[in-house]
């Protein structure tokens, strides 16, 4: 605990030295950001999570250069000492709250409980989800459930002890999970209460400890992020050339309004942390599939092909959608969703999803029924594109932008401009499409640079003939 | 809690609930079965499970099911309760390699073949030795021939397949999807073959 404060005391101070010297444009801003960044400190109070908040701050604001450290500047006084008014407020707050927290008191545990509200709050969650999740977290605050709030803190801490693995922090949030369930049954708040009434009660608590733990548990490893990354580079590939037929999807079921449905639900599963709820989202994206291939059975007298059809338009929808962090999402699901209620019909729709991701990790000429050359020329012009392009790709979140350019730097080395020795006679209407498509993104990037040298004030015609020199 | 109940329906409501049935309390003589369907596209796999499905149903009822996953129960006469949960795979060969995520785990396999196509045959053959080196231990194979209406355009006979069946030690029927013949049959005979859990 005591380590803690210094480290805090530590950030803070260096905070302040910096908003004491901060630049009269940028004062502002900080201040906004600072008292802020108090505001929230004080209503919640996790401390770990608000020193990585402030350092990030710190880093976010001197690397914009707002905050010169080695030029004091003609600040008033005052500015900086109101400044500090607020932080040794904060300080303070913080204190009081981490003494309290050693003995162990109620109050304290009613703080935690303000917080988990507050990341319910902001967590959209589906309407079903949020009764339980209050009713959960008011039956915690009361005195009676003090002992179950007890062993639930104590779990949570238990991980600082222990470096970050998924699989393990996966086996100990199970048992515990199985555990409580146990003592909710025995214990006196939830005497009399039905099987449904415990197991929301569980979701609370599955919901409470993963948002907890979100940050350690959810794709941390370093080849968790690599595999990522790959999926998104891939998808940013497939999308460009891969068609329906490709992957044996009927004509009559090609839908795009319903895909496109499908889809956004997918693109949801990164604004829930709770793996209930991320798992929601693959199952409603799976529930669009399944009432179209209805529909359409139903109006067109057609027999349903159960799996044959609907595997290949959740791939395509897969690919199409390029969900974020696809793999780290699917593994989190695994590992921290109840296991007793990762059966059945749920285990049977996540599997597909899984195995939508192995195909595309797999993919090849012959899984797309296409020519070796075919497959290797629509990869290599979907990359040059890619390459090209100015903005990334909405889905792309969460992607490390140093990889990305290094990719991008290995790319430009290694490959010449395409078109630039073919015959204008001799274009395929494909390579016509290609290349209109790679005119427009070049008439973009053109607009973007010659305004962005208008800002900079450099005459456009000078710096074209001071490149030309070089 | 649809498992413990004994009328025949499907528990597991819309796709949506993530929450169905919980697991717990269940009787002993229930068993819950994973049972996985495979075979080329085009054979008839998932027909022959709406058939099953649906005829346990008054046919006039509209049930809303997707068709890839399906559950039912069926009420044996030594009055067990076997609650299937019928796992569909695509059968398009560009999608072979992912069906080990589907059987594992499985406590029965349907292999379905097309009695007018030699090549789904073959295929079935090579569904059967998939299981054989990867599936779970103890797993109860069936082999089924679909389309046994369509016997005039016959080209894999009886004989030939209730021989490959005995010599890997699977249970042999052949169905119609159509007609409804031996649907019922079919997942009786694997209910009554499925493991029972020891009492504990």
């Amino acid at each position: 605990m005591g380590q803690a404060a210094s480290y805090l005391y530590k950030d803070f101070s260096n905070c302040a030295l910096r908003l004491g010297s901060c630049s009269p444009t940028a004062e502002m801003d900080a201040s906004t950001t600072c008292s802020c960044v108090a505001r929230r400190l004080i209503s919640t109070g996790s401390i770990a999570r608000w020193r990585i908040l402030l350092s990030c701050l710190g880093q976010h604001y001197a690397s914009r250069g707002i905050w010169k450290w080695n030029h004091p500047t003609r600040q008033p006084a005052h500015t900086a000492a109101r400044h500090l008014t607020i932080l040794v407020l904060v300080v303070n707050q913080l204190v009081r709250r981490i003494s309290r927290r050693a003995r162990g008191h109620h109050e304290a545990a009613a703080g935690e409980a303000a917080a988990a509200r507050e990341v319910a709050m902001e967590s959209p969650t589906s309407a079903a989800s949020r009764p339980d999740f209050y009713d959960f977290l008011d039956r915690m605050r009361r005195p009676a459930a003090a002992d179950l709030f007890r062993s639930i803190k104590s779990f949570l801490v238990s991980f600082s002890f222990h470096e970050p693995n998924a699989e393990e922090d996966g086996g100990k949030v199970q048992a515990f999970l199985t555990e409580m369930e146990g003592a909710i049954r025995d214990h006196p708040l939830w005497a009399n209460a039905t099987n449904q009434e415990i197991d929301h009660a569980l979701e609370g608590l599955e919901k409470y400890i993963m948002t907890k733990l979100f940050d350690r548990t959810f794709g941390t490893s370093a080849e968790d992020a690599i595999t990522d990354m790959e999926i998104s580079q891939k998808i940013g590939l497939l999308q460009q050339f891969v068609k329906p037929h490709h992957l044996d999807i009927p004509k009559v079921l090609q839908n795009e309004a319903s895909w496109l449905l499908a889809v956004k639900e997918l693109q949801k599963i990164n604004s829930f942390k709770a793996p209930r709820e991320k798992l929601l989202c693959i199952m409603s994206c799976c529930q669009v599939i399944n009432n179209l291939l209805l529909n359409i059975s139903m109006s067109n007298d057609r027999t349903l092909s159960g799996a044959d059809e609907f595997l290949p338009i959740l791939i395509y929808i897969t690919i199409k959608a390029n969900p974020p962090q696809l793999h780290s999402n699917l593994k989190f699901v695994q590992l921290f969703r109840r296991e007793t209620k990762l059966v059945s019909e749920v285990e049977y729709y996540l599997t597909n999803l899984i195995s939508a991701k192995m195909f595309i990790l797999d993919v090849n000429a012959r899984s797309l029924s296409m020519e070796e050359t075919e497959f290797q020329k629509h990869m290599e012009s979907a990359r040059l594109v890619t390459q090209i392009s100015v903005a990334s790709p909405s889905s792309s979140q969460g992607l490390p932008t140093s990889a990305r350019a290094r990719k991008e730097e290995a790319d430009v080395a290694g490959s010449k401009f395409p078109f630039m020795d073919s015959e204008t006679e001799s274009l395929s209407p494909e390579e016509v499409k290609q290349l209109h498509d790679l005119y427009r993104q070049v008439v973009s990037r053109y607009t973007l640079l010659s305004k962005a040298l208008t800002k900079l004030s450099i005459d456009e015609d000078q710096l074209l003939s001071s490149v030309d020199d070089s | 809690m649809g498992c413990s109940s004994s009328v025949p329906a499907r528990s597991t409501g819309g796709l949506n609930t993530v929450n169905n049935d919980s697991s717990s309390a269940t009787d002993s003589k229930d068993l819950r079965a994973k049972l996985v369907l495979l075979g080329d596209s085009g054979v008839g796999k998932s027909c022959i499970v709406l058939r099953f499905v649906r005829g346990q149903f008054d046919p006039t009822s509209k049930v809303t099911v997707g068709a890839s996953f399906l559950s039912q129960t069926l009420a044996l006469e030594d009055s067990t309760i076997v609650k299937f949960e019928i796992w569909d795979t695509a059968g398009q060969e560009r999608y072979a390699a992912l069906a080990p995520l589907y059987y594992r785990g499985a406590a029965a396999a349907i292999v379905v073949y097309d009695i007018t196509s030699p090549e789904s045959f073959s295929k079935a053959q090579y569904w059967v030795k998939e299981l054989q080196k990867h599936g779970s231990p103890g797993i109860v194979m069936v082999l089924v021939g679909n389309k046994a209406d369509l016997h005039e355009n016959r080209s894999v006979s009886s004989q030939d397949a209730q021989e490959y069946a005995e010599k890997n030690n699977m249970f042999f029927i052949e169905t119609s999807a159509k007609t409804a013949d031996n649907i019922n049959q079919l997942f009786e005979e694997i209910a009554k073959r499925l493991p029972r859990p020891t009492a504990s």
